[in-house]
């Protein structure tokens, strides 16, 4: 009963994360999508990883990608997202280059 | 939230784009004005000549985004009906890539409305565009969407 979890307990918050095995889709477009090699992907992460450490890793795989991640702007479930942001378990996060639509 | 999604029109489509019909959707007879803005494919593109173009977008966020500029315009100004349609795949010059028609009123909210729609669209709309030429194809310059810089827990209190 004490220590019965609740949606508005704050002490959840001081508890340090404790790291997770989740699942990620990555999606790649445009010229991303070349330079990667395909333009979808699943992949097991950290709770922890953020978006900027998953482009990171992506762009260790294929040193192309690296050059344009001053053009590159993140999506997290199809909201566009700051590069800090968090993972969590089924994310959908994609990589976007400049929009030319129209 | 607008009240008349219900009539509004976000597609993404693989066929041509029926430009006469999508601006007839729009009218209504409470209505005096529509605009119609037909975006379709130049011959050239800094003084090469083009073949064709191959669009594709991240569809579902595309949509949403469209759907977002819908709901901007019902809120920005006094309007009626939307119609926002753009074209994935292969398209010859000439052809329509994106169509949007906006309702209203009065003329001066649908041109505004219109303008606004079209500008945002090619700033935020998850879609690119490749060109093709005689001697090899090259992804077209775009537009850098804004996005958030940090998450909001990250950023220093002020």
């Amino acid at each position: 009963m004490l220590l019965a979890p609740s949606r508005n307990a704050g002490y959840n918050s001081l508890v340090p994360p404790v790291s997770q095995t989740i699942r990620v889709k990555v999606l790649f477009f445009g010229r991303l999508k070349e330079l990667a090699g395909k333009g979808e992907d699943s992949i097991e992460s950290i709770n922890t990883t953020t978006i900027e450490q998953l482009f990171a890793l992506y762009a260790a795989r294929h040193p192309e990608l690296a050059k344009y991640r001053s053009s590159v702007v993140a999506s997290r479930n199809q909201e566009f997202a700051a590069w800090d942001t968090p993972l969590r378990a089924g994310d959908e996060v994609a990589f976007l280059p400049p929009v030319s639509g129209g | 939230m607008a009240t008349l999604l219900q009539h509004d029109i976000f597609q993404l489509v693989r066929e041509p784009i029926d430009v006469a019909a999508l601006a007839r959707h729009v009218r209504a007879p409470e209505d005096g004005a529509a605009v119609t803005f037909d975006g379709f494919v130049r011959n050239q593109s800094h003084d090469r000549p083009t073949l064709y173009l191959d669009y594709e977008a991240y569809e579902s966020m595309a949509l949403a985004k469209m759907r977002e500029i819908g709901a901007q315009l019902h809120e920005k100004y006094r309007i009626h009906r939307v119609a926002m349609v753009h074209r994935l795949g292969r398209l010859e010059i000439g052809e329509t890539s994106v169509l949007i028609a906006v309702s209203a009123p009065h003329r001066a909210a649908a041109f505004e409305a219109c303008r606004f729609a079209i500008d945002t669209l090619k700033r935020t709309v998850p879609i690119w565009k490749k060109e093709y030429f005689e001697d090899g194809a090259v992804w077209a310059d775009g537009e850098l969407p804004p996005a958030p810089v940090a998450t909001p827990r990250a950023k220093p209190a002020s």
